[in-house]
C-alpha cells in the first residue's frame, strides 16, 4: 500500500478485470451477431429466401433517432422489453416478446434508457398510432393524452392560420390550431413508427398470452356463439355477426370492447363491469347509445356492485363508431351470453345522436347524469 | 514570526484550494438552478416549453453533468489537494499549473453543457457532453492529479493511512474509467447493447469509484483528526477499501436486470451488490463507533455534524440500495423514479454533505477567517431538510410508481398521475436545496474575498505586519 506504483497497479487491476469481463467477455459472446431468419431449419441453417431480421430502419428514421437523442427523450423513455422473469413488460402489452441483444445490432444509437417516467417505446410503431396522432402528441402531449407530463415540442412545428395541404388540425384547450411539422418533426415520427419488434427470432418466440392466446379465445368464443347465432332470425343474425366482429376487433373500425369487458362478457371483478346479465345492458337503450357515443367515466353501480373506471368512447380512434356499428354492437351485447332482449336499430342511434349533438366529442357521461335524465323522462 | 509546518502547507495550498472550491460553489449553484428547472418542468410541462434548449431531457442531463463534473470534480480537486498535502506534510507545488488546468477543466464543462443544451448530446450515461470537450477535460484532469501525486510522493511519513488510499485510488480510477469507457463507446464502439453495458458501467462507476471514495477518504481523515482519537477498529479499513475496489466495478451493472444483455451480466451485478454489504458495514463501523464515543463534540462542531450526516446517509441508503438490487424488488422499481433516489442520495445526501463539512473545516485554517455560526447552521439545517424531503419523496414516489406500473390494466397516464404529488414535493425540495447552496456560496464568498473596506481585518494587518 505504501508504494504508489504497486498500489496503482493493483487498483487498476481490480477495475480492468471487471471491464474485461463485461466488455471483452460480452463482446466475444455476442459481439458478432448477424440478422437472421425468424425460424431455422432443423439443421440450423436459414431457410432459403427467408426475410432476415432485424431489418435496418429507413433512412429518415435513422435521422430521427439522432433527433430523439438530442431532444433527450431517452431520459424518460426506455426501449427495452424485459424478460418475463424480470418484469411485467410483456403483460403490460409493451411487446409481443422480451427484447434480445440481436434486436439492436443495426441501431447506431442504442437508447435502452433506464427510467420510465413515460411508457416504454420499444414497440411504439406497433400501437396503431397515426402519424397525425404522433404529431399532435409531439406538439402538445397534454392536448391529446389528458394528464400527460410529456414535454411539448412546439419548436418543431410552425403554427399557421389557414389549413394547408400538409398541416394538421389540432385543438389546444378547445381552440383549433393548425400546425405544420418541420422536417425534424417528421424524422422523429418516422423513427417512432419504425420502432417495432414484431418478428420472432430463433432465440426468442412471441410470448404466449399475447396474440396467439387472445386469438384462440376469440376463436373459441366465435365457435361457441356460432351455435346461438343460428337460432336468430336472419336479419338479426347479420347484425349479431357484425356486432361480434366490432366487439372483438382491435384495429381501426373495431370497438375494442373485449379488452375490458372480456370475450365472455363477464368483465373483471372490481375493475370493469360485466355485460352478461347487466341491468344497464338489458335496460334503457338510450343510455346505452349515449355511452357508446361519448363513453362513460366515474362511479357506476352495475347489478348492485360499484365500479369506478373510465370507458373512453368506444372505437378506434375513440368515438369513431358509426350509427350502424353502434346498433350492431349493442344488439350483440344485448343478445349474447344468455342476454336476450330487443335489438337496437341504426335509426334509434341516429335519433339519440341528434339529441346530444352539442356535447363535446370526448366529454364522457357520468352514471349520475344518465340516471337523472332517465328518471325525469 | 515563525510559521508552523502546517501553516506552510496551508499557505502553499491556499490559491489552488480557493480557486477550486470557488468554482465548485458556482457549479453547485448552476446545478441547483438546472435541478429546479427540471423539477418544475415535470410538474408543469408548459414551463419554458417554447425554448428548444430547455427540454426536460437536456436540462436533466446537464444538471447531472454540472453536478458531477462541475461541483464534484472541482471539490474533489480542492479537498484531495489539501488533505493529501496535510497528510504528507509537504507543500503544494505548481499552483499556477493547477489553476490553469482547473480553468481549462471548467471551460470544457461549460462548453460541454452548452453543447448538450444545443442538442449535441451523446447517448452514454455521464459521458453525455459532446466529444470535442473530452480531450480537454482529460488532459486538464491529468495535470491536476499529477500535481497531487507529486505532493503525495514527497510525503514525510512513508506509511500510508486510509484517507490516502481512498483519495489516491479515486484519482487513479477516474482516468482509467474514462479511457475504458471512451475506447468502447467512441473510439471503437461495440455493436448493439454492448454499448449499453459499457455506458451503464461507466456512468455508475463514476459515482461509485470517484465521488464515493473521495467522500469516504474525507470522513476517514476528518473524524479522527477532529475528535483526536483513533478510528475504532481501524484494522478493518483496509478490508473495506479492497472490498470496494474489487466489488464496486462488478456490482454496478445490476441495473440491466432483465434487459437485452446476456443474463450473466446483471446476475453478477446482483451478487456483487449484495456482497457490497461488507464494505458498507466496515465504513459504517469505523465512522460511527468512533464518532459516537464523543457525540457532543460531533454535534457541536458543525463540520463534523455535516460529515456524520453524510456517513449515516451513506450507510442507510447503501443498504436500501442493496435491497433494491434484489431481482424480486428490482422487478418493481428498476425503471421507476427510485433511480433518482439512488443518484440524489449519493451525490447530495452523502458526497455533498461530507464535502460541505470538510470545506468548513479547511477554510478557517487556510484563510484565518471564521465563518459565522448562524450562517453555517442555517446552511446545515436547510440542506438537511432539503435532502430529507427530496429523498423521501423519491423513495415513496418510486415505490408508488413501481407498484402501480406493474398493474397491466392501469393506463400509463394514471400511473404517472399518482406520482405527480411527489414530483411537486421534489420541486420544493430542490428550491430549499438551491437556497441552502446559495448560503454556502455566500459563506465561501465571505471568507475567500475579504471586504476591502473593512479596516479592522485583523488577519490582513497581521500578514502585512
Amino acid at each position: 500500500m505504501n508504494n504508489i506504483f504497486k498500489f496503482s497497479f493493483y487498483i487498476f487491476l481490480t477495475l480492468s478485470f471487471a471491464w474485461l469481463a463485461f466488455v471483452v467477455g460480452a463482446k466475444n459472446q455476442y459481439g458478432d451477431l448477424d440478422p437472421t431468419s425468424q425460424y431455422l431449419e432443423e439443421n440450423g441453417s436459414m431457410p432459403k429466401d427467408a426475410e432476415l431480421y432485424p431489418m435496418s430502419m429507413p433512412g429518415i428514421a435513422q435521422l430521427g433517432s439522432k433527433e430523439y437523442l438530442s431532444l433527450g427523450c431517452v431520459t424518460c423513455h426506455t426501449q427495452q422489453v424485459r424478460s418475463e422473469i424480470a418484469g411485467f413488460d410483456v403483460e403490460r402489452g409493451w411487446g409481443k416478446r422480451p427484447s434480445v441483444p440481436r434486436d439492436y445490432i443495426l441501431q447506431e444509437e442504442v437508447l435502452l434508457g433506464h427510467n420510465r417516467v413515460g411508457p416504454d417505446l420499444t414497440n411504439v410503431g406497433l400501437r396503431d398510432y397515426s402519424n397525425e396522432w404522433l404529431h399532435k402528441h409531439l406538439f402538445m402531449p397534454n392536448s391529446i393524452v389528458e394528464g400527460s407530463i410529456c414535454q411539448p415540442s412546439p419548436f418543431l412545428y410552425e403554427t399557421i392560420d389557414e389549413p394547408a395541404s400538409d398541416s394538421i388540425e389540432t385543438s389546444i384547450n378547445g381552440e383549433v390550431t393548425h400546425i405544420k411539422p418541420s422536417i425534424r418533426a417528421n424524422r422523429v415520427v418516422a423513427y417512432l413508427q419504425a420502432l417495432k419488434q414484431d418478428y420472432e427470432l430463433p432465440e426468442i418466440a412471441f410470448s404466449e398470452k399475447t396474440e396467439e392466446e387472445s386469438s384462440e379465445v376469440v376463436e373459441s368464443v366465435v365457435s361457441a356463439s356460432d351455435e346461438n347465432v343460428t337460432s336468430f332470425p336472419t336479419w338479426l343474425t347479420a347484425q349479431m355477426e357484425s356486432g361480434k366482429e366490432i366487439y372483438m376487433k382491435a384495429a381501426p373500425g373495431g370497438g375494442l370492447c373485449y379488452t375490458c369487458h372480456q370475450p365472455n362478457g363477464k368483465g373483471i371483478p372490481g375493475q370493469f363491469p360485466p355485460l352478461a346479465g347487466s341491468d344497464w345492458v338489458l335496460g334503457d337503450k338510450e343510455r346505452l347509445i349515449k355511452i357508446s357515443i361519448h363513453g362513460l367515466m366515474g362511479e357506476i353501480v352495475v347489478n348492485g356492485v360499484k365500479y369506478n373506471n373510465v370507458m373512453a368512447p368506444p372505437g378506434i380512434p375513440p368515438g369513431s363508431l358509426t350509427d350502424e356499428q353502434i346498433a350492431d354492437v349493442l344488439t350483440y351485447i344485448r343478445n349474447e351470453w344468455g342476454n336476450s332482449t330487443s335489438a337496437v336499430s341504426p335509426s334509434e342511434v341516429a335519433s339519440v345522436r341528434s339529441t346530444v349533438q352539442d356535447r363535446a366529442p370526448m366529454q364522457m357521461w357520468t352514471a349520475a347524469e344518465l340516471e337523472k335524465k332517465y328518471s325525469s323522462d | 514570526m515563525k510559521i508552523s509546518p502546517e501553516q506552510q502547507v496551508d499557505q502553499s495550498a491556499k490559491f489552488a484550494f480557493s480557486f477550486f472550491i470557488a468554482s465548485a460553489g458556482l457549479w453547485l449553484l448552476a446545478a441547483a438552478l438546472l435541478a429546479y428547472i427540471a423539477a418544475a418542468k415535470l410538474t408543469d410541462p408548459l414551463f419554458l416549453a417554447t425554448w428548444e434548449a430547455f427540454t426536460y431531457g437536456k436540462i436533466k442531463v446537464s444538471q447531472a453533468n454540472a453536478f458531477v463534473y462541475g461541483w464534484g470534480g472541482n471539490s474533489i480537486f480542492a479537498v484531495s489537494l489539501w488533505i493529501i498535502a496535510r497528510l504528507s506534510q509537504s507543500p503544494v507545488r505548481g499552483s499556477v499549473f493547477l489553476i490553469f488546468a482547473g480553468a481549462v477543466w471548467n471551460l470544457a464543462i461549460t462548453f460541454g453543457l452548452l453543447g448538450i443544451l444545443d442538442g449535441h448530446m451523446l447517448g452514454h450515461e455521464l459521458l453525455e457532453m459532446p466529444k470535442q470537450v473530452w480531450p480537454a477535460l482529460f488532459i486538464s484532469y491529468l495535470v491536476i492529479s499529477f500535481l497531487i501525486f507529486v505532493v503525495f510522493r514527497s510525503r514525510k511519513e512513508k506509511i500510508t493511512i486510509a484517507p490516502q488510499w481512498f483519495i489516491i485510488a479515486a484519482l487513479i480510477w477516474f482516468p482509467c474509467l474514462f479511457l475504458f469507457g471512451w475506447s468502447g463507446l467512441e473510439l471503437n464502439p461495440g455493436r448493439g447493447t454492448l454499448q449499453s453495458i459499457l455506458s451503464m458501467w461507466f456512468g455508475q462507476n463514476v459515482i461509485w469509484l470517484w465521488l464515493t471514495p473521495v467522500a469516504l477518504g474525507c470522513a476517514y481523515y476528518i473524524i479522527p483528526s477532529v475528535l483526536n482519537r483513533p478510528i475504532d477498529k481501524y484494522y478493518l479499513a483496509i478490508f473495506g477499501f479492497w472490498c470496494i475496489a474489487a466489488l464496486a466495478p462488478w456490482s454496478v451493472v445490476h441495473h440491466l436486470e432483465g434487459g437485452p444483455v446476456p443474463m450473466w451480466v446483471p446476475a453478477i451485478g446482483t451478487v456483487m451488490s449484495i456482497a457490497m454489504v461488507f464494505p458498507i458495514a466496515v465504513a459504517s463501523t469505523n465512522f460511527h463507533s468512533t464518532a459516537f464515543q464523543d457525540i457532543s463534540r460531533v454535534w457541536n462542531y458543525l463540520p463534523l455534524r455535516f460529515v456524520i450526516f453524510g456517513t449515516l446517509s451513506y450507510t442507510i441508503s447503501s443498504y436500501i440500495g442493496v435491497i433494491f438490487s434484489l431481482p424480486a424488488v428490482a422487478k418493481l422499481t428498476q425503471f421507476s423514479i427510485i433511480n433518482e433516489f439512488h443518484f440524489n442520495q449519493r451525490v447530495y445526501g452523502f458526497f455533498s454533505m461530507i464535502i460541505f463539512g470538510v470545506v468548513y473545516h479547511i477554510l478557517p485554517q487556510i484563510t484565518g477567517r471564521e465563518i459565522g455560526t448562524t450562517a453555517k447552521n442555517f446552511h446545515f439545517w436547510t440542506s438537511a431538510l432539503g435532502v430529507f424531503a427530496l429523498l423521501l419523496a423519491y423513495l415513496i414516489g418510486g415505490l408508488t410508481h413501481g407498484v402501480l406500473a406493474q398493474q397491466p390494466s392501469l393506463e400509463w397516464v394514471k400511473v404517472i398521475e399518482s406520482v405527480k404529488p411527489y414530483f411537486l414535493i421534489t420541486e420544493y425540495a430542490f428550491l430549499i436545496l438551491g437556497f441552502s447552496q446559495l448560503v454556502f456560496v455566500l459563506n465561501l464568498w465571505k471568507v475567500l474575498v475579504p471586504n476591502p473596506f473593512s479596516s479592522c481585518d485583523s488577519n490582513l494587518q497581521q500578514k502585512t505586519a
